[in-house]
């Protein structure tokens, strides 16, 4: 019996940092309405970030954060200011500018393609950090310390997220964009600087994902593609544009993946999580925690 | 470079010293167009024995060209069983083919118990659920029925996974002996760095090659990949006379190490000026017939890890073994170290098994 309790701390820890790997890309669908398939090269772009920095500076890897977060915010903020904005206003008459996914999908390829250019394809990890490897041991159950720093990582971000959208004037501003961007404009937000603010937020999101990553993973070019995909199903069950729903969307997928694989070949547990997600699609395609209407 | 080696001590000699010309043609790793090329050599070119194709997928096809027109085809490195079982008269691999891999890694699952005095019964399969993976659990499977193991753990997992501690935590709930691996590079890092997290340790982990001879393998797990075993091809390290000055050779000339593919491309070409030198002729039937004759033991060509060259009748090389290492730090950092066959073994070297509990 206790091996279960032990496999479902892990997928919970572990379902967190997924959520927080998704939860970037459900900020920027939320306000831009734009499915940003560049978001896993973001968190490969966090990732390369935060090891550099652990690897030059020495420090604690979550001391990294302080220059991981306001770098990724701005790299995000101008990416969208000079590569998305034009696109945005090239299509401002669409509802749904699909162009900007197709932008989105080149940037993918340009970030990975560039990091491997830059860096080549080897797998880096940092050898040396002082959560590498630990493990807390209760009575024979092992519980990874890493993951339980990623799983609190995930809980601060989103609290933190949460309470800028509701707290703050520019929270507020993003939220009312959301709605109706049109009507926003016309009370004087302007439009494009909540975008960019908001895909700033989003990639610092994938910043601080990075983070929580690079003490017990590896980092390599391609690294995004692998959480790309659960990024897309996680945010889908959670429901598109929903911050608690992207964790708790997480913390499912971590579950199943977690325990799922003790009763079955791990091969299967895959098929399982995707066959959910189709599920979901069906059944409720606003997501388990998502809004019926589209906002 | 063995070429150049065989044109620079006199060529053929039974040929009046002929020296050896090597045309060259991209297959691009393409079916159809290794077989247009090999058309194109046979035909314009009037070449008189062929040889390569990397992709084992190239070089099946290829072959029927070159039984067709009865030129003898030397096949280096391309591993598919099925490339030898074809019934050609006019194939000879030198590379190990890819069953006995899986047959190798017994063979010293065995000879190890028997070195140690020591009993392994219990065993698990871990490897990744593509063809490469299914392929080896396939034949481990039906070894570890001959050999009498008992099989705790089959399973089959995704490369692309993103954690592996489910996964370790089966194998440590299985507590096998030994544990068997078939992992690409992600993968085999993660795995390794999880199950030493979780404080798995068999009595030994042997390891397929792929991602456990990545070379970000053995930098990116650092201690945690100590003592692992792992078959490969060739390793620089074998204990054969001849290897380290070749190798210096090589590396001047080209940059890089020999490795395994380079090591058989190297040795096919000795085969082939061994066989002319018998054949006294270009006749490709005169070739083929000396090649099907060869009996290689001495030369350069014995970089190789075994003994002996030989063909059995359907133009596999006989003698063919891979080469098991073990990553151990012996004053240098980790490293990979050969300790199998016992005649390529680094001197002075002693295995460890089954592994020391840290």
């Amino acid at each position: 019996m206790w091996f279960i309790v032990e496999d479902l701390i892990n997928g919970i820890l572990m379902g967190a940092i997924y959520g927080l790997t998704a939860l970037g890309l459900t900020v920027i669908f939320g306000v831009l309405k734009v499915i940003n398939f560049a978001h896993g090269s973001l968190l490969m772009v966090g990732m390369f970030v935060a090891y550099w920095a652990v690897t030059l500076s020495g420090l604690h890897p979550y001391l990294a954060l302080i220059l991981v977060i306001p770098f990724m915010f701005f790299f995000g903020y101008y990416l969208q200011d000079i590569v998305i904005k034009p696109i945005f206003k090239a299509e401002k008459d669409v509802r749904e500018p699909i162009t900007v996914i197709i932008v989105t999908t080149g940037l993918w390829y340009i970030l990975d393609n560039l990091t491997l250019l830059i860096f080549g394809p080897q797998y880096r990890n940092i050898q040396d950090n002082p959560l590498r490897g630990k493990m807390l041991e209760i009575g024979g159950m092992f519980i990874s310390v890493p993951k339980l720093w990623g799983f609190s990582a995930a809980i601060l971000t989103a609290l933190a997220i949460y309470w800028f959208l509701q707290r703050t004037r520019m929270g507020r501003a993003i939220r009312a964009t959301s709605l109706d961007r049109d009507a926003a404009s016309l009370m004087g937000i302007k439009q494009y600087k909540v975008y960019n603010i908001a895909f700033g937020i989003g990639t610092a999101a994938a910043g601080i994902a990075g983070v929580t990553l690079v003490p017990f993973y590896n980092v390599f070019p391609s690294v995004g593609v692998l959480f790309d995909i659960k990024g897309f199903i996680i945010v889908v069950l959670g429901g598109l544009g929903s911050i608690s729903g992207a964790i708790l969307g997480g913390m499912i997928i971590g579950v199943i993946e977690s325990v799922g694989p003790q009763f079955m070949t791990a091969t299967w547990t895959e098929g399982i999580v995707y066959a959910l997600f189709l599920l979901v699609l069906f059944v409720k395609p606003s997501g388990l925690f998502g809004v019926r209407y589209d906002w | 470079m063995a070429i150049e080696e065989i044109n620079a001590v006199g060529g053929i000699k039974s040929l009046g010293g002929a020296k050896i010309t090597m045309l060259y043609a991209d297959s691009e790793g393409k079916p159809e167009k290794g077989v247009a090329e090999a058309e194109r050599l046979i035909n314009t070119e009037k070449v008189h024995v062929l040889t390569g194709c990397w992709n084992s997928a190239v070089t099946y096809p290829t072959t029927a060209v070159a039984e067709r027109y009865g030129i003898p085809f030397i096949v280096p490195v391309s591993v598919a069983d099925k490339i030898t079982e074809q019934g050609f008269k006019t194939v000879f691999r030198i590379a190990a083919k890819d069953s006995w891999w899986t047959r190798d890694q017994f063979v010293f699952l065995s000879d190890l118990q028997k070195e140690f005095n020591a009993k392994v019964s219990t065993l698990a399969f871990v490897y990744e659920n593509g063809d490469w993976g299914k392929g080896f659990a396939g034949g481990w499977k039906k070894l570890a029925e001959k050999g009498g193991y008992k099989v705790l753990l089959d399973e089959p997992y995704p490369s692309t996974a993103t954690d592996m501690s489910p996964l370790v935590q089966k194998i440590k709930r299985a507590n096998p002996d030994v544990l068997l691996l078939v992992s690409n590079a992600a993968d085999a890092i993660l795995l390794t760095n999880t199950m030493a997290e979780y404080k798995v340790k068999p009595k030994a982990i042997i390891a397929s090659g792929g991602g456990h001879a990545d070379p970000s393998f053995l930098k990116a797990v650092g201690k945690n990949g100590q003592y692992l075993f792992d078959i490969v091809e060739w390793e620089t390290d074998v204990n054969k006379p001849g290897v380290k000055e070749i190798n210096q050779k090589f590396k001047s000339k080209y940059d890089y190490n020999l490795a395994g593919e380079s090591v058989d491309a190297y040795i096919a070409m000795y085969v082939m000026a061994d066989a002319l030198e018998r054949a006294k002729s270009l006749d490709p039937k005169a070739i083929r017939d000396a090649l099907a004759k060869t009996k290689l033991t001495k030369g350069p060509a014995m970089i190789a890890s075994y003994d002996a060259i030989e063909f059995d009748e359907t133009g596999q090389n006989k003698y063919a073994a891979l080469v098991m290492v073990q990553i151990n730090d012996i004053g240098k950092g980790m490293e990979r170290i050969s300790v199998w066959p016992k005649g390529a073994r680094r001197a002075g070297y002693k295995p460890l098994f089954p592994v020391p509990v840290r």
